[in-house]
């Protein structure tokens, strides 16, 4: 992906890395750390089903999907020609912050659904994970087709005012002077910032509410944590709401700094995420943010002559630590009992 | 007759190509691996096809009518071996892992080798390689060529169940462990199913860069692994005869569907769901098969009656020869 | 292979797990033709020396060796190969398959045919087959099972399971058998019965058999010498009577002296 700067001109990839300023050193970081902190809340989905159920749910990628296609829908926004829907927009828009919100909440919410209809029936009859892993694929496929049958597989994007609630925003900030222009995307900057902010909710929720402890007492023993008369039913639908939530919001992220790129977007961005988990350590919280700032940095500090295998750089990255350390960096190895 | 084999041929080659790709995705799973890498296979032998004919075997430019029938089978040949010796090196490294991690791996293995075809030269970039020469008028003609290469796949693998090879895929398939220590060497029988359905994918996708006439990076996707997946899990994971019935039924599917479309009197967004649903319908099917058929349609069990009886037969012969030989 | 060597020796093993030490420097040796048992309380680490001896996990230290070679650090198929074969206390048979299939699977180590000669159908190929299903065939007739040949194992009772695990084992046509807990789950007329079969398989088959047993009376009927387990620590070896009356195995299974008590009889009624 090629970072657009609005007014012109384009963030320039680094020659090589020898040829580095600081300018464009600057913008390259900025820029994965952007994407780095979209990879990590994104991971972070699959990190916390994992650690509750310890399988991987496929369709992660789907709900990211959904996420942006919601919040895309709530701000008001019409479809294209293509699909059932073509053309259809809800009467009205709603300011884009709260369509955000309220797009990550229905991601959640379907998230719900999900583990209702595949995941509890195999879970209840103690089935081989890899039977869940599949059913999950088979929602991904049923829900991406589904979107594209409703409303196309054309590219949206979000309106430009769409941060307008935050006051007047120039397009990018300019971290340099006049002679020597530094430009960096206003809209990179404030999802940035804006990940920091839900990974310290996230983790402040994790680690120190009775919600979070009773989650936290899930992943260690599930059972014995039900005798202690935690509902785990009703956590496991938490944190399949979380999971979700956490991915329709990296799917809107994503579709304010470039667009929504198709629903098969998500299957592509979906896997990225498996790439995160495995390098970080799956079921390790600290382990997917670590992750997902290496690959975001990594993807952007690509040389400009290799910038198309960019995406490759995930997919290598994961055939790597798997067959070198497949627990990744922060997870814990598991020891097989005889 | 000949009008509905013209109308249809294509139909026809799709579903045996379909039976014989879900037999590569069958065979690693009789050994417990969920490899989704077939279609990474399936691009390199279609590569090569591409490649051998329109630049080795035939100066730019040049065409030869119809293509010969040797070249094609040399061209399986050569997409046969490499993709088995891909297999083994990729094998070797990559199934170490059990489950989870090694479906990851086989799909990063594919989404690799399908950017690096979107941009390598050789392979035509994001273009791919076109007018790839046709050895036959019409696309029926396929079957003459797929066919066979079907039997034999559908054979090897109904003998491979019943011999020692095949039972040490199962032995695996149910506890690893336990088949270590009773002499089966786990790597071992994983490489070999693993490279077996290599080599099938492979061919296939020999044969099918000439039956498409076109071959670019969007023959190898992590798509075309769910579909696949969809073959065995809906045909029957347990049986070699499931996943033939699985790629055949979902390849005529949608066409099925199709024409049903055409039905007058249908509300339009229905049709067209039945028209372009392939997909959806694939996924209902996954997650319906995964929860209430975890083990697909045809089930060994079929065959099973058949051996029972000849196992018990055989088992009075013996009680009656032990028998005598007291006396 | 000459009587005065022993055949197995375990030199100094010790198995750690992060802070816990399953194993802790045990040192024993087994002769030829011995029924040799090892006992303790649960988690004294019995089970983990039989996975070290297997294969299935390396020792953080020590030797394991197998008719005077080195196999600490072989693979267990290798294992299998040279002669041990081994059951599991919580029984890991092929569920799926038939009763048959079970035990013929452990004939791979003696089927020397190529599996590209067996799938065509080539005339070794079937001729070998043919004289592993006999054997498999025999060895289910030895333990009472060939009535179930065709039967999916899963579907077997729980001690015709027990006893599945143990011919099939014995299709490996071992040496060395280690029998892990394999009178769990029987009552005494069943355990009385299982230490007759082991004596007899050990004289019709020449073995020698290793096993972990809870239960001490059937141990003490059986063996020929025994070593003691407890917190991974090697505290008594000997035969039967020296071991029943050693102070430390008696403090180890928590003080009960009737459980040992009961296994005292007089001399003449011991093996």
């Amino acid at each position: 992906m090629l970072y657009g700067d609005g007014v012109g001109r384009t963030s320039v990839c680094l020659d090589k890395i020898g040829d580095m300023n600081f300018g464009l050193l600057l913008q390259q970081t900025l820029n994965g750390l952007a994407i780095g902190g979209v990879y990590a809340i994104f991971a972070l989905g699959y990190t916390l089903v994992f650690s509750i159920l310890r399988i991987i749910n496929l369709s992660h990628g789907a709900i990211f999907t959904l996420g942006a296609y919601f919040t895309y829908t709530l701000a008001g926004e019409a479809f294209g020609f293509n699909g059932v829907l073509a053309r259809a927009a809800l009467p009205l828009g709603l300011p884009f912050p709260l369509a955000m919100l309220l797009g990550a909440v229905l991601a959640g919410l379907t998230g719900v659904l999900i583990e209702r209809a595949a995941f509890r029936p195999l879970r209840t009859r103690n089935a081989d994970p890899l039977l869940t892993l599949v059913s999950s694929l088979g929602m991904a496929v049923l829900i991406v087709n589904v979107i594209q049958f409703l409303v196309g597989a054309e590219i949206y994007s979000y309106p430009a005012n769409a941060l307008s609630i935050l006051g007047p925003l120039p397009t990018a900030i300019n971290f340099g002077n006049e002679t020597n222009a530094i430009p960096v995307r206003t809209i990179q900057i404030i999802i940035f910032i804006f990940s920091l902010v839900i990974l310290a909710i996230l983790t402040y929720f994790i680690n120190y509410t009775r919600m979070g402890k009773a989650l936290r007492a899930i992943s260690e023993d599930a059972v014995t944590a039900s005798l202690l008369g935690i509902n785990t039913d009703f956590f496991i639908m938490l944190t399949f709401f979380l999971s979700g939530f956490l991915g329709g919001i990296a799917g809107t992220l994503v579709g304010l700094s470039v667009s929504i790129a198709g629903p098969y977007f998500g299957i592509a961005f979906g896997l990225k995420g498996l790439a995160v988990i495995v390098l970080g350590g799956m079921g390790s919280i600290p382990g997917a943010v670590v992750g997902g700032f290496i690959i975001g940095l990594a993807e952007a500090f690509v040389p400009a002559n290799m910038v198309a295998y960019k995406d490759a750089i995930a997919f290598a990255l994961l055939f790597i630590v798997l067959l070198v350390r497949p627990r990744g960096l922060l997870g814990r190895s598991g020891v097989q009992k005889v | 007759m000949t009008e509905f084999l013209s109308t249809y041929g294509v139909l026809l080659v799709g579903m045996v190509l379909a039976a014989i790709l879900a037999l590569s995705l069958y065979l690693p799973l009789m050994a417990g691996q969920l490899s989704l890498a077939s279609p990474g296979f399936y691009a390199v032998g279609g590569y090569i096809a591409a490649i051998l004919s329109t630049k080795v075997f035939l100066a730019d430019g040049e065409t030869i009518q119809p293509f010969p029938i040797q070249y094609i089978l040399f061209e399986m040949l050569v997409a046969g071996v490499i993709s088995g010796a891909l297999a083994v090196v990729v094998g070797v490294l990559a199934l170490r892992l059990r489950g989870i991690y090694l479906a990851l791996a086989t799909i990063a293995f594919v989404e690799i080798l399908r950017i690096l075809s979107l941009n390598l030269e050789f392979t035509g970039g994001a273009v791919g390689i076109f007018a790839i020469p046709q050895p036959f008028s019409d696309a029926i003609n396929y079957l003459w060529i797929a066919s066979p290469l079907l039997i034999v796949s559908a054979l090897f693998t109904y003998r491979l169940e019943r011999v020692g090879a095949g039972r040490a895929f199962i032995a695996i398939r149910e506890d690893e462990l336990a088949a270590d220590t009773i002499g089966i060497n786990p790597t071992y029988y994983k490489v070999l199913a693993f490279t077996l359905g290599a080599i099938l994918a492979g061919l296939v996708g020999a044969i099918s860069a000439h039956f498409l006439n076109t071959w670019n990076a969007r023959q190898g996707t992590f798509d075309a692994s769910i579909a696949y997946l969809a073959f065995v899990l809906v045909g029957g994971s347990r049986t070699f005869l499931g996943p033939i019935v699985g790629g055949m039924l979902l390849t005529a599917l949608p066409e099925v569907l199709r024409a049903v479309a055409g039905i007058n009197g249908l509300p339009t967004w229905f049709a067209q769901l039945l028209r372009d649903g392939r997909l959806i319908i694939y996924g209902i099917l996954i997650v319906l098969v995964t929860i209430y058929f975890p083990h697909g349609l045809v089930s060994p069990n079929w065959l099973e009656r058949k051996a029972k009886t000849n196992a018990s037969e055989a088992m009075q012969r013996k009680a009656a020869e032990s028998a005598e030989k007291n006396i | 292979m000459n009587n005065s060597s022993p055949l197995l020796e375990v030199k100094s093993v010790t198995r750690r797990f992060g802070g816990v030490v399953a194993v802790n420097n045990v040192s024993f040796e087994v002769k030829a033709r011995e029924i040799f048992g090892l006992i303790g309380p649960n988690g004294a680490g019995k089970t983990t020396l039989f996975n070290v001896m297997t294969g299935l996990t390396p020792p953080t230290s020590g030797t394991t060796i197998y008719a005077s070679k080195d196999i600490t650090r072989l693979a267990p198929n290798q294992i299998a190969r040279l002669g041990i074969a081994r059951t599991f206390q919580n029984i890991r048979l092929f569920g799926n398959l038939s009763t048959l299939q079970n035990v013929l699977t452990a004939r791979h180590i003696h089927s020397h045919t190529s599996a590209l000669s067996a799938v065509l159908g080539l005339p070794t190929a079937i001729a070998e087959e043919k004289i592993n299903r006999d054997k498999a065939y025999d060895i289910l007739q030895l333990v009472g099972l060939a009535q179930y040949a065709a039967e999916r194992a899963r579907n077997l009772s729980y001690g015709d399971q027990r006893r599945l695990e143990i011919a099939r084992a014995l299709a490996l046509e071992p040496k060395l058998l280690l029998l892990d807990e394999p009178a769990a789950g029987m009552n005494a007329n069943e355990k009385h019965g299982l230490s007759d079969f082991i004596k007899q398989l050990c004289d019709q088959f020449n073995l020698t058999v290793l096993v972990i047993e809870h239960h001490v009376p059937l141990v003490m009927g059986l063996c020929n010498r025994i070593a003691v387990l407890d917190f991974g620590e090697l505290i008594a070896l000997g035969d039967p009577l020296h071991v029943q009356n050693d102070p430390a195995v008696i403090e180890a299974y928590l003080g009960d002296e009737t459980a040992l008590a009961k296994t005292r009889r007089p001399a003449s009624a011991t093996r």
